[in-house]
């Protein structure tokens, strides 16, 4: 009796498994449609920082890589996403300007074909007062980088 | 004699699964999930020439102080209308005629007071820039002075960056 049970045990182990995959499928086809759905062809790459929240627009232009100058809530400033100090009461941001100038000079030697690039990215939490955005821009364009593109995000 | 029942044949999902899988990966890497959109400006540039100018510019500002969005044209920096930022519909409005009176313009200068917020000036670009009305179009003359129907309207922000 003992060695029948043991030998039917065995015999149904060796019956190939079958999985169904239609469930899994199914919410792989959901996850397809939804990324698909988001998928953005900008090459911007653009990662927030805290404490930034960016204004809505009914802008449609997608984004383009170029330097990123982030201004959060706080008044601090960045640039690519490396922090570089506060926004000072100047119209000239001595810190940016610096940096900037250092960047341009970096990205020439990198690539000569970057000399003439003027675009910047402008990244403001909606609550920077102009006064702030001006000194920005003004010191940008002493850098060289005179075609601002302000960053939004789509209002739906 | 019973006849055997004949199975469904079963389809081979796999090799469509592996594809799918790579596809999201792909798609899982370049997704950003706010949709990023830019808004160009020029910074302002000053012209040394001397060459007399058919007609005077429109020179469109918009001088924008509180509540108050106070639209000036020409050179002398005439008052054209004046709005406040719950009519913001309204200056669409106003700058469609003006638009309509000179299609060949398409740049407009902001003038905001240094505590006006960032979020107040984006919403008045939308508004500069384009027709919020659906369904409804001007006529804009291109450089060879063809007619074309367009919803834009001057779309070319200028800051004033400077004192």
């Amino acid at each position: 009796m003992r060695r029948m049970f043991f030998n039917k045990k065995q015999r149904r182990s060796k019956e190939p498994m079958d999985i169904d995959i239609t469930s899994l499928l199914d919410v792989l086809v959901i996850l397809l449609v939804f990324l698909l759905k988001s998928y953005n062809a900008s090459d911007l790459k653009l990662n927030l920082v805290k404490d930034l929240v960016v204004p809505k627009s009914d802008a449609r232009i997608l984004g383009h890589h170029a330097v990123i100058v982030q201004v959060d809530t706080n008044k601090k400033l960045y640039l690519n996403n490396e922090e570089i100090g506060l926004v000072s009461s100047n119209q000239e941001q001595e810190t940016l300007l610096a940096a900037l100038k250092e960047l341009r000079a970096e990205n020439q030697t990198r690539e000569p074909a970057a000399k003439d690039e003027k675009k910047i990215n402008l990244v403001f939490d909606q609550d920077i007062p102009y006064k702030v955005m001006k000194s920005i821009m003004h010191t940008s364009a002493m850098a060289g980088y005179t075609e601002f593109k302000l960053i939004v995000q789509g209002n739906y | 004699m019973r006849r055997k029942m004949k199975k469904p044949p079963k389809l081979n999902l796999i090799p469509i699964l592996d594809a799918i899988f790579i596809f999201i990966f792909f798609l899982l890497m370049s997704a950003q999930f706010i949709d990023i959109y830019e808004i160009g400006s020029d910074a302002p540039i000053t012209s040394t020439s001397t060459q007399e100018m058919k007609k005077p510019p429109l020179n469109l500002t918009l001088k924008l102080n509180n509540n108050k969005i106070v639209v000036t044209t020409g050179l002398d920096e005439n008052i054209y209308k004046e709005y406040t930022m719950s009519e913001l519909a309204k200056l669409n409005e106003g700058l469609m005629e003006l638009k309509k009176q000179n299609p060949k313009e398409n740049s407009a200068i902001f003038k905001p007071a240094s505590n006006f917020k960032y979020e107040k000036i984006v919403k008045v670009i939308d508004v500069t820039r384009e027709i919020n009305k659906k369904n409804v179009f001007i006529t804009a003359v291109d450089k060879n002075n063809k007619k074309y129907p367009t919803k834009k309207l001057f779309d070319q922000i200028i800051f004033e960056t400077m004192d």
